[in-house]
């Protein structure tokens, strides 16, 4: 006999994965009939983006009988909360976070790791997504999340005050700056009396990490060096870029203060270009505001684009309950299906690759502007320290914004500060 | 009657310092030896570190800045805070009309919260789309961040505090000034005495432990301030006010989660206003009889 | 004299009701910016009057964030655990400051020192131990989980206030009360406490509105939605990412602060009628 084993045809293979298939349904459609788990769930997502939630959660409920209780808490206070519950075993069964916290979060033992063989075997994979957007759940080489989608930079432009500035087309179409010399003459055309030209941010351009984030990677620079070991502000790279945060205030003069709405002087026709969140475009369009959304312009070296995607993560548990687990992830399994759909409503573009070609959302010119921009996204480093290095940066940058500080002392100086950054 | 008498006073005491106790004492004290391990959230080991987690404040320059800018916005808004309410406390006692509208404007402030006001002033004060910044650029005034800028930012905030929190000292004045018989002033003015005089001859001396608690409540309110520093300006521009609260708070609730480290700063800052707090008692003991 | 008292006091009252008008203005902004409809609310230049104007933000704020945090339920719970705090607070600030103001007793100075010393640590470095304590309690996510600590967090502060207040009470009356028979509890309920009505109603409005602003410790301590208190159901109302929607935060902030303008008229009256202290009289 060749082989000592019972002879196993592909014929019976077969048979026995029907019959295998068809048990499992059944022994499934049982199970369903059992009373199903609630979990709970903890996200930041309020304002707008909560109610969108809520009717996808309502939709998610009647189609699978899985309710979730819901705690919605605005992101800051939400990871504080996460931080003293979850070691009093008082955390959610689900959470969505952002991408930069996974990697302190995971070193501290707040979340758990996701096995590769469950993420595979509950239909993940990495061809269905984005790389970066695939990556970014991981933290010395285990999986702690699955991203959901990708918030973004992106340029909005003000109809209204291009066109007083005389730089719209007869069409009304207004322009659209392309490198750092046409965003800047445009900028200094714009800006007079009390209109500005050029700004990044949502609230208190001073201190808007995220877009300085966004300048840096534009000039390959970074927080850390590649080994995250040492920061890497004091490059010349680095340099480059604090001086232009400088300059826009300072020397060109095209920026508003350094603790300026920008979002409110957009909508009230005082700022004209724009570098903001993608979630701030349905707020415009209730607002009314005429805008023409843009690539972020290439500034620097290259056209990198900010994202921070949210990332479906299961914070730790004394004794992991089996029927939650599973209902936790069968809610990520069906956002992740019906993806679309939040991207249709919340305007948050899918970290999956699948919806990116859905009609619906192409056929919109912000989720066009959004996608365009796919191959140019990066996110934060996985480093543990880095929302402790992000909140050192703000004050340091706000200060060379107003002209406290200069560019080369002031980076000097926070690289020393990232630096001596306990573990 | 004797014996009774000698438990009294602790059976008064005894449902509260219940409460203080388990409540307060408590975890102050777990609190207190916190500061000397490694503590930290999320980790359930500690490591007792000694004084490690003090002398480290040494090197911190934030804390110190902070510790700095906490000072400044006492001292500087000890004044507003401690005379706005008392001017308009004896003002509304003397017999104005329209009184409940009055008291009632004054305090309205009061009943919003911190975030309430902090967002409102945010708006009011905004360089570009304020009402404030419209009006003063149509008076001719040249435009500025009274926020973003380091020499005006604190005093901004001063303002915005005096703006929320007068109602409330008036409210405390004014039931001060209640206590002061009629009768006093009536006498003051037949022996001729003004206004002004029968204000600092009679009002201050009998207000003395109303103003005392005024002062020390104040003091000690100043040094704990955070919230409408962290939602107008988030401890900036730069550093500028950056509040010891503020600094405490983020290393216990963000990016650090040093809750040994936080500890330890809360209770320096209390030796801090404990020795102020001291200070004032004593230079204002005087008299708390009648 | 009389006619220069007069136009004194006429003088006096217009600037006060000028001051007063020019202090309600930033209230009145809130005001008026929950009556806007969203595309008016950020307008250069400012508008002052909401025309056309809307309820539509009230509704939003009262009907339609009803899923993770009701905020009909939000206010119930807020209005509980407020009055349930003020009643134990007053109570036992009351009970704890008349000895410390008029008895000899062992400990008095110490027990008085370490009360307004722990007014000095922020709150902030108390909480998770606090969280920890009420959590072995079994009292997450309750009402007194949030009473207790929250009448904790203002008992040294009432005690010190109503202490300072008891000062100044005349020693005559409840001297008088003494050699009449009458024992200290009877002395402290039938002559200090109506006596000090005006501040007690003062220390009742802050410890209300202690309870009702207070957010961080209900953000940590209560893991059910509907036991959430209204700061923490407005903060709903924020958007995520500092984009905010002014009308329903606006609209929510009006909310919020009417019951406390309730409860300063109510307990005003008692400020503004407390009883008098005549030296002359018995």
């Amino acid at each position: 006999m060749r082989d000592a084993t019972p002879r196993l045809t592909r014929r019976r293979f077969l048979e026995g994965a029907a019959l295998g298939a068809t048990t499992v349904t059944l022994g499934a459609r049982r199970a369903s009939a059992q009373a199903k788990p609630t979990i709970t769930y903890w996200n930041g997502l309020t304002g707008a983006d909560g109610k969108i939630m809520d009717e996808l959660i309502d939709q998610f409920t009647r189609e699978t009988g899985i309710r979730m209780e819901q705690q919605r808490i605005v992101w800051a206070d939400l990871y504080a909360k996460l931080q003293v519950a979850v070691p009093a075993d008082e955390g959610p069964d689900l959470a969505l976070i952002h991408t930069v916290e996974v990697p302190h979060f995971a070193s501290d033992g707040i979340l758990e790791p996701m096995a590769d063989a469950t993420t595979s075997a509950k239909g993940f994979k990495a061809e269905d997504y984005l790389p970066s957007t695939w990556q970014g759940g991981m933290y010395q080489g285990k999986r702690y999340s699955i991203a959901l989608d990708v918030p973004q930079h992106l340029l909005y432009i003000s109809t209204k005050v291009l066109k007083e500035a005389g730089l719209a087309g007869a069409d009304g179409k207004p322009k659209i700056p392309g490198t750092r010399d046409e965003l800047l003459a445009m900028a200094k055309q714009i800006t007079k009396g009390d209109t500005y030209g050029f700004s990044i941010g949502t609230t208190n351009p001073g201190r808007y990490t995220w877009g300085f984030h966004n300048l840096l990677w534009q000039n390959g620079a970074n927080v850390y060096a590649a080994d995250l070991k040492k920061s890497g502000l004091g490059e010349p790279s680095a340099l480059e870029v604090a001086e232009f945060w400088s300059a826009i205030q300072n020397q060109h003069k095209v920026a508003p203060p350094a603790n300026a709405n920008c979002r409110d002087a957009f909508i009230a026709g005082k700022l004209g270009l724009w570098i903001a969140g993608s979630w701030n475009f349905t707020g415009l369009r209730e607002a009314k505001v005429e805008f023409v959304a843009a690539p972020v312009p290439k500034i620097f070296k290259q056209a990198t684009v900010w994202t921070m995607p949210h990332q479906f993560t299961f914070p730790k548990k004394k004794a992991v309950d089996a029927a939650k687990r599973d209902a936790a992830w069968a809610h990520i399994r069906w956002m992740s299906d019906h993806v679309a759909e939040w991207t249709l409503k919340a305007g948050q573009v899918s970290a999956l690759r699948k919806p990116h070609s859905d009609p619906r959302i192409t056929g919109d010119p912000v989720f066009r502007v959004l996608l365009g921009q796919a191959a140019q996204w990066q996110s934060g480093q996985p480093t543990p320290k880095w929302v402790a290095a992000e909140n050192l940066t703000r004050p340091v940058i706000e200060n060379v914004y107003i002209g406290q500080k200069p560019a080369a002392a002031a980076m000097g100086d926070l690289a020393r500060q990232i630096n001596a950054l306990p573990d | 009657m004797r014996r009774r008498g000698a438990f009294t006073p602790y059976l008064f005491l005894a449902p509260g310092l219940v409460l203080f106790a388990l409540f307060r004492v408590y975890p102050l004290l777990e609190g207190l030896w916190l500061s000397f391990t490694n503590a930290r959230l999320g980790r359930a080991e500690r490591v007792f570190v000694g004084t490690a987690n003090y002398a480290r404040l040494f090197d911190d320059t934030r804390f110190q800045l902070s510790l700095v800018n906490t000072a400044y916005y006492t001292i500087a808004s000890t004044v507003p805070i401690l005379a706005v309410p008392l001017l308009l406390a004896v003002a509304l006692n003397r017999g104005v009309a329209l009184r409940t509208f009055l008291r009632g404007a004054f305090f309205f402030p009061f009943t919003l919260s911190v975030v309430t006001v902090g967002l409102t002033w945010l708006w009011l004060l905004d360089p570009v789309i304020g009402p404030s910044t419209y009006y003063l650029r149509a008076a001719g005034v040249p435009v500025r961040s009274w926020l973003a800028d380091p020499a005006t930012a604190m005093w901004a905030i001063i303002l915005t505090t005096v703006w929320w929190v007068t109602g409330y000292y008036l409210v405390i004045y004014l039931a001060g000034l209640q206590d002061i018989p009629r009768e006093l002033y009536e006498a003051a003015a037949i022996d001729g005495a003004g206004g002004w005089r029968s204000f600092w001859s009679i009002t201050m001396p009998l207000l003395r432990p109303v103003f005392l608690f005024v002062l020390v409540t104040h003091v000690i309110g100043s040094f704990q301030i955070f919230g409408q520093v962290f939602v107008l300006t988030n401890g900036g521009p730069g550093d500028a006010t950056r509040t010891v609260v503020q600094h405490l708070y983020e290393t216990a609730f963000q990016n650090f989660f040093h809750f040994g480290s936080a500890s330890a700063m809360a209770w320096v800052l209390f030796v801090i206003i404990l020795a102020f707090s001291l200070l004032q008692f004593r230079l204002l003991r005087g008299h708390t009889q009648y | 004299m009389g006619r220069s008292a007069r136009v004194w006091r006429l003088l006096i009252t217009a600037i006060m009701v000028v001051l007063a008008i020019a202090w309600l203005l930033p209230a009145v902004w809130v005001l008026v910016t929950s009556l806007k409809l969203t595309e008016n609310i950020v307008r250069v230049p400012p508008e002052w009057i909401p025309w056309p104007a809307t309820l539509a933000h009230y509704g939003e704020v009262l009907f339609s964030s009803s899923r993770t945090a009701r905020i009909g339920r939000a206010f119930l719970n807020s209005t509980v655990v407020s009055l349930g705090s003020v009643a134990v607070v007053v109570l036992t600030s009351a009970m704890a400051a008349y000895p410390l103001a008029r008895m000899r007793f062992r400990g008095r100075d110490a027990i008085f020192a370490l009360l307004v010393g722990s007014l000095m640590i922020p709150n902030a470095v108390v909480l998770v131990p606090q969280y920890v304590l009420v959590q072995r309690l079994g009292w997450l996510s309750t009402y007194q989980g949030l009473i207790v600590p929250e009448a904790a967090m203002t008992f040294a502060f009432g005690v010190f206030l109503l202490r300072q207040f008891f000062l100044t009470i005349p020693s005559e009356l409840e001297d008088a009360a003494r050699i009449d028979g009458a024992d200290p509890w009877q002395i402290f309920t039938r002559i200090v406490l109506p006596l000090s009505q005006p501040v007690l109603g003062a220390l009742a409005i802050f410890a209300f509105r202690s309870a009702w602003n207070d957010f961080l410790w209900p953000l940590i301590a209560v893991n059910k939605p509907d036991m959430f208190p209204l700061p923490v159901a407005l903060a709903l109302l924020r958007g995520a990412y500092a984009a905010e929607s002014y009308g329903p935060i606006m609209a929510g902030a009006v909310l919020s602060a009417l019951p406390l303008l309730i409860v300063f008229l109510v307990a005003n009256r008692r400020i503004v009628e407390g009883v008098r202290v005549s030296a002359l009289k018995g």
